[in-house]
């Protein structure tokens, strides 16, 4: 690159004061992920055996302080179940915290997928214009149309469901997003003035499209990947409330709701309310996380 | 040129949807699933199995089951060319027929929730756009990326535990009338308009009452997207040389935000059609959680059985109805926007 400053290159604003929801947003995501790697092993319950306590309601808030100091003090019979247990006698709190390692590993793993595909065949379809490509993209448009939900479920029983195929899936979803996102992208950044420069320096084209356009293509698509994240999980947890996703006993938060979804009509809230929570938090947090990046970006 | 737009519109359409039938009939057999052994059981005996298959037609190459799929070989069996979808493998009646029975439902409960989702959502928006970075419009934007992203079905349980079995207002979530009663001759296949064609009142508010969860649950994830659609377009409208002019002439505030509502209407119509799409199959959860029997339901089972026929047939519908609806909606959107011509 030359000494001049170009101007695509000034500073970005100074970074505004980051406000209370971006953090919140940050802290969950945080947190998720930590639990991602460490939640199967701290829960006070091994998340994949049952205990022999069946269907028992959580203590109430006033209880935990004191069961946590006997907890500690090693007075207790077996240690406390802070979020109940289900009909099967799984302790809820350590399945809670042990889901982010399915849940977001999943949708993880999907969303980078569907991104790494994505974002290059959208290069070569902004860059390239051909037949080839216009192929591409009227199969993209296909891709699109089909209805999302149900998909994913036809692609996941079918392939058998395991957690590689729910990734398989979610990732073969997404993918025409990304397409089409960093393919827009390609198209405005190509005309621009660097690549013209580029191409007066005697770069090929393949050099071009890898080291010049791509890099300043980027962004649309890695502002996308926080909602995707987000989306991914929902259906990750949508399809196993349908009986399509990971198998059981497997801890995932989908899995659990619709276990306690049988009972909850019976007042039995806690085997679906605190899974569902968290979904709700984590989600959202991604959302949030997104939302603020996308307009880190419009302000420029 | 309005019947040649239209015209144009619907061929490609019709091209993109053979596309779909044609990459959906290849992908559901190029993953490792076996129908047969599913429908007649692991211990089957080989005549059996064999038998099955033939009575699936599975036993022919494949190219030929797409043509005969297809419509090319009605002396085989009807196909798409002659507006057969098939026999469902599970249940031996028509596909088609069977889609009939459990679209209504889901077109019902989706409507609805996008008629009140937008009765919501168009006040709310107009209000926070009115005041850009006011209180009212922090808080309506937290409420929007919070509604937006939350997992429905978990929501519809909430409103079932509360509703039904802590306060008693809400009938159990068994479907779309009480088990007990015998529902209306089917007519529209709508329950709200069966019953009123049946001339049973009592029976429409029933139905109303079991619909009414069902469609606060999807009229509450709905209006997040719709309300920061609707915000953002009206911002724009507001900001925009026509408003200037027409504040600058002394128009009354009234007549101008409705000329800015009119003018942020049209582009949210592209939204609505693709969210009303999505929530087509997107429903599923919702329709699992108050056993309502509708499409995406009939999806779940069709996929778990295997029962490629209808599976096909589910997704041809649902991609057909999302296209016209895409169509109708940039119709509108013309009709409103004076700048579009076609």
């Amino acid at each position: 690159m030359s000494a001049l400053p170009d101007i695509d290159a000034l500073p970005a604003l100074p970074p505004k004061r980051a406000d209370w929801l971006f953090r919140i947003g940050l802290v969950i995501v945080i947190t998720v992920t930590i639990l991602a790697a460490i939640g199967p092993y701290i829960g006070p319950y091994d998340p994949m055996l049952t205990t022999v306590r069946v269907a028992q309601p959580p203590p109430s808030l006033v209880e935990i302080p004191g069961l946590l100091t006997s907890w500690f003090a090693g007075t207790l019979p077996y240690p406390p179940h802070f979020m109940g247990t289900d009909v099967s006698g799984y302790d809820i709190f350590s399945r809670v915290i042990a889901a982010p390692r399915t849940d977001l590993v999943i949708a993880l793993t999907a969303n980078f997928l569907s991104l790494a595909v994505g974002v290059f065949l959208g290069l070569i379809a902004g860059y390239f214009r051909n037949v080839a490509t216009e192929l591409l993209m009227r199969v993209s448009d296909v891709m699109q149309s089909f209805p999302v939900f149900i998909s994913a479920m036809v692609l996941v029983t079918l392939a058998g469901r395991s957690t590689s195929n729910i990734v398989i899936a979610l990732a073969f979803v997404y993918i025409p997003i990304y397409i089409r996102l960093t393919r827009a992208e390609v198209l405005s950044q190509k005309s621009r003035g660097f690549v013209e420069a580029a191409r007066a320096m005697g770069n090929s084209e393949i050099a071009i499209a890898l080291r010049h356009v791509l890099p300043n293509s980027l962004t649309p698509a890695l502002i996308q990947s926080s909602v995707t994240i987000g989306f991914a999980i929902l259906l990750t947890a949508g399809l196993s409330f349908v009986g399509a996703g990971v198998r059981p006993p497997t801890p995932e938060w989908g899995l659990m709701i619709s276990t306690g979804a049988n009972t909850i009509i019976l007042g039995e809230w806690w085997p679906s309310v605190f899974p569902g929570i968290a979904i709700s938090l984590t989600v959202f947090g991604f959302a949030v996380l997104g939302n603020a990046l996308e307009r880190r970006y419009e302000d420029g | 040129m309005l019947l040649k737009y239209v015209l144009r519109r619907l061929s490609i359409g019709l091209v993109q949807l053979l596309g779909l039938t044609i990459s959906v009939f290849f992908l559901i057999r190029l993953l490792p699933a076996d129908p047969v052994s599913r429908l007649v059981g692991m211990n089957a005996s080989k005549e059996a199995y064999a038998q099955a298959q033939a009575q699936l037609g599975l036993d022919r190459p494949v190219l030929t089951q797409l043509s005969i799929y297809l419509g090319f070989q009605p002396d085989v069996s009807p196909g798409l060319l002659q507006g057969s979808l098939g026999v469902s493998w599970v249940t031996g009646s028509q596909v088609t027929a069977e889609i009939a029975s459990y679209l209504p439902v889901t077109l019902e409960l989706v409507t609805l929730s996008f008629l009140f989702a937008f009765a919501v959502a168009v006040p709310v928006g107009m209000l926070s756009a009115l005041r850009p970075g006011g209180r009212a419009d922090k808080g309506v934007f937290l409420y929007s990326l919070f509604a937006g992203s939350q997992p429905e079905f978990w929501w519809g349980l909430l409103f079932v535990y509360v509703f039904f079995f802590k306060l008693g207002i809400a009938p159990a979530p068994l479907g779309r009338l009480s088990p007990m009663t015998t529902p209306p001759p089917p007519m529209t296949g709508f329950i709200l308009i069966d019953t009123l064609l049946a001339g049973q009142p009592k029976k429409f508010f029933e139905a109303a009452h079991h619909l009414m969860l069902p469609v606060l649950n999807l009229t509450f994830v709905l209006s997040g997207p719709i309300i920061k659609m609707v915000r953002q377009n009206m911002l724009r409208a507001l900001q925009s040389d026509f408003v200037l002019y027409a504040n600058s002439i002394g128009l009354p505030r009234k007549v101008v935000a409705r000329y800015a509502l009119r003018a942020a209407m049209a582009p949210s119509m592209t939204l609505i059609g693709i969210l009303y799409g999505f929530m087509l199959s997107g429903a599923v959860l919702v329709e699992t959680v108050f056993s309502l029997g509708g499409i995406g339901q009939y999806a779940v089972r069709s996929v778990l059985a295997f029962d490629y026929p209808a599976i096909q047939g589910v997704v041809l519908i649902i991609t057909a109805i999302s296209l016209v609806v895409y169509l109708l909606l940039d119709l509108i959107h013309a009709a409103i926007d004076p700048r579009i011509a076609y």
